[in-house]
């Protein structure tokens, strides 16, 4: 996957263009997208100031499985 | 010949709880057990259902008893054991597991179920935390579904398949060799498209580590053991079937990342459905005998997808699993074993990832260059990296950023308000394969074709005359006698056996004469 291994992995099988037609395939037009990704880099502001300083350390979990 | 694989899912959240409130982890999350409890009305007067311990042995190692631990076993109080538990009518339990909330899935025949029954878990708890919030609202608790908290700390993401008793002890005491060439290289790969996705890596690494496939690799040191919380090994080798074990064995895997997407959440339960039915079948000839399992479980999380084999040879990852895809398609067409369910969708999933995984293009720097398949919508690991990468872009933040991990770690907040994955969600950029309708479902009823119906349905109609419950056992207060319904076979006590005994009987005694009769 990674650009500076691509030549490692043996390529048995290209993929079909009905492969992606078989699988649910995305309906949002480009300009909805445009506008979706525009409201998820405000989302993702949003969420960073939310969260605030303490965030991380106070994240710490007391282990237990 | 093999049986279903049914499945339950054990499913640990992370519980951050913003400033001091002067509350432990532990008071904390059982306070949010107990208000979801109350609103559900199985903390009204005179209502007990306790979970019996009884049947837990968590010390007890399927290879014997030179492998397991002495312990005591610890009693606990009836008021403590309703602080930290929960058993719902759909089936699940609900509790405080150490420190953090827990919720077990009831058992589930098909993998589409298991996840529908996962995600009712995480709306289950949502609804928990608005509960805790009108109870107590100065206490700012925020839940995650991932497995690190960026401190050394992990919780897990648990699967539990039933097996038949005789290739289990076959695969995993007397012969472990198969299991390690035909069930571990599977497990191991696994990740390519269930990893959730992490930033950096556990302990400091040089070069820095900058994203991993997987959560929950770093903890792993060993192939067989006991363990879950330090030493932690690919197959959890605990003795505890919660069946009878004359028949049925439980195969317990906690390698395994907790997934936010639909799509790969079903994949994994979908696929491991398939391979363990064929391992019990004998269905597995091909020897793909890791040389160093844990070790290759890190290298795939690393990206490095070149393995080694016992016999010397090297392998990809990818054609690891496309090994057992090209095993399953046969499989599934020759009609030996029961029916997976959807397996035809399972199969044409896994292909899909497999070839969208061989197209996905990164630089050096893990920029996502081409995704031909959309995995961004499909894998948590792709989607998440995709998003840090456009936070990334234009702002020059070095890998081992706070902002990053910050960013990580809300991916898996479970509330649309915080949570990255559901924002992404309810705007259509990731994609599903289960409806709203079927998760609701899941809060309210067990699923119809395993044992989860009858304990579901003694939860709905008698919570009041129950005093103990458990996976195995629905225990009665009569009064002057206590009276056990054993479900020893998970396959039995569905819908189809049962539903019109519960439309008949009234109470309890009545169940018990009826089953009786």
């Amino acid at each position: 996957m990674r650009e500076s291994k691509q030549t490692q992995i043996p390529k048995k099988k290209k993929a079909k263009e009905e492969d992606l037609t078989a699988t649910p395939a995305s309906s949002i037009s480009s300009e909805e997208k445009k506008h979706k990704l525009k409201e998820l880099d405000d989302f993702m502001e949003g969420v960073l100031e939310k969260a605030g300083e303490e965030f991380l350390d106070e994240f710490k979990q007391v282990e237990g499985e | 010949m093999s049986i279903p694989k049914m499945v339950g899912i054990e499913e640990e959240y992370a519980l951050h709880m913003q400033g001091d409130h002067g509350l432990t982890p532990f008071q904390a999350s059982c306070t949010l057990i107990n208000a979801y409890a109350r609103k559900k009305g199985l903390r009204a007067p005179g209502t007990k259902l306790l979970w019996d311990y009884g049947h837990e042995t968590p010390f007890n190692d399927i290879r014997g008893p030179l492998f397991g631990k002495i312990t005591g076993q610890e009693v606990i109080s009836e008021e403590d054991n309703l602080r930290i538990n929960t058993v719902l009518p759909n089936g699940a339990r609900l509790y405080t597991d150490h420190a953090h909330p827990e919720y077990s899935t009831p058992e589930c025949l098909s993998a589409r179920h298991a996840v529908a029954c996962d995600k009712a878990g995480e709306l289950i708890i949502r609804e928990a935390l608005a509960a805790q919030r009108d109870l107590a609202p100065w206490l700012n608790v925020r839940i995650f579904k991932n497995n690190t908290d960026y401190q050394g700390h992990s919780y897990g993401f648990h699967e539990n398949y039933l097996m038949e008793a005789e290739p289990h002890e076959e695969c995993f005491v007397r012969n472990p060799d198969k299991a390690l060439r035909s069930f571990v290289p599977f497990i191991v790969t696994r990740q390519l498209f269930a990893g959730a996705g992490r930033i950096g890596s556990e302990k400091p690494r040089d070069p820095l580590i900058p994203y991993q496939i997987s959560q929950r690799a770093d903890f792993f040191e060993a192939v067989f053991g006991l363990e879950t919380m330090y030493s932690r090994p690919i197959i959890n080798t605990r003795q505890e079937h919660h069946a009878d074990s004359k028949r049925f064995r439980r195969l317990h895997l906690i390698l395994g990342d907790s997934n936010m997407s639909e799509f790969a959440g079903f994949l994994k339960i979908g696929s491991t459905q398939i391979v363990l039915q064929m391992l019990e079948d004998d269905f597995l000839t091909a020897d793909l005998t890791l040389k160093d399992p844990v070790s290759a479980l890190r290298k795939v999380a690393e990206f490095d997808l070149r393995l080694e084999l016992a016999d010397g040879r090297t392998i990809s990852a990818l054609d690891i699993q496309r090994e057992y895809l090209r095993k399953a398609e046969k499989y599934c067409q020759s009609g030996v074993g029961p029916q997976i369910p959807d397996a035809e969708l399972i199969l044409q999933y896994w292909q899909y990832a497999l070839d969208g995984l061989e197209q996905l293009k990164l630089s050096k720097d893990f920029e996502l260059l081409d995704d031909p398949f959309q995995l961004t919508r499909r894998l948590d690991w792709v989607t998440k990296l995709w998003l840090i990468q456009r936070y990334r872009q234009g702002r020059n933040l070095a890998w081992d950023s706070q902002t990053l991990r910050i960013f990580d770690l809300q991916y898996h907040n479970i509330e649309p308000k915080d949570g990255l994955f559901w924002h992404l969600q309810s705007q259509g950029l990731v994609d599903r394969i289960l409806d709203d309708a079927e998760i609701t479902l899941c809060i309210k009823e067990a699923p119809p074709d395993t044992r989860a119906y009858f304990r579901g349905k003694c939860i709905e109609k008698f919570p009041k005359e129950i005093l103990l419950i458990n996976w195995e056992v629905v225990g009665f207060d009569h009064g002057d006698t206590h009276r056990m319904i054993p479900l020893l076979n998970p396959l039995k006590g569905t819908k189809e056996q049962f539903e019109d005994v519960f439309d008949r009987c009234a109470d309890s005694r009545e169940l018990l004469a009826m089953i009786k009769a």
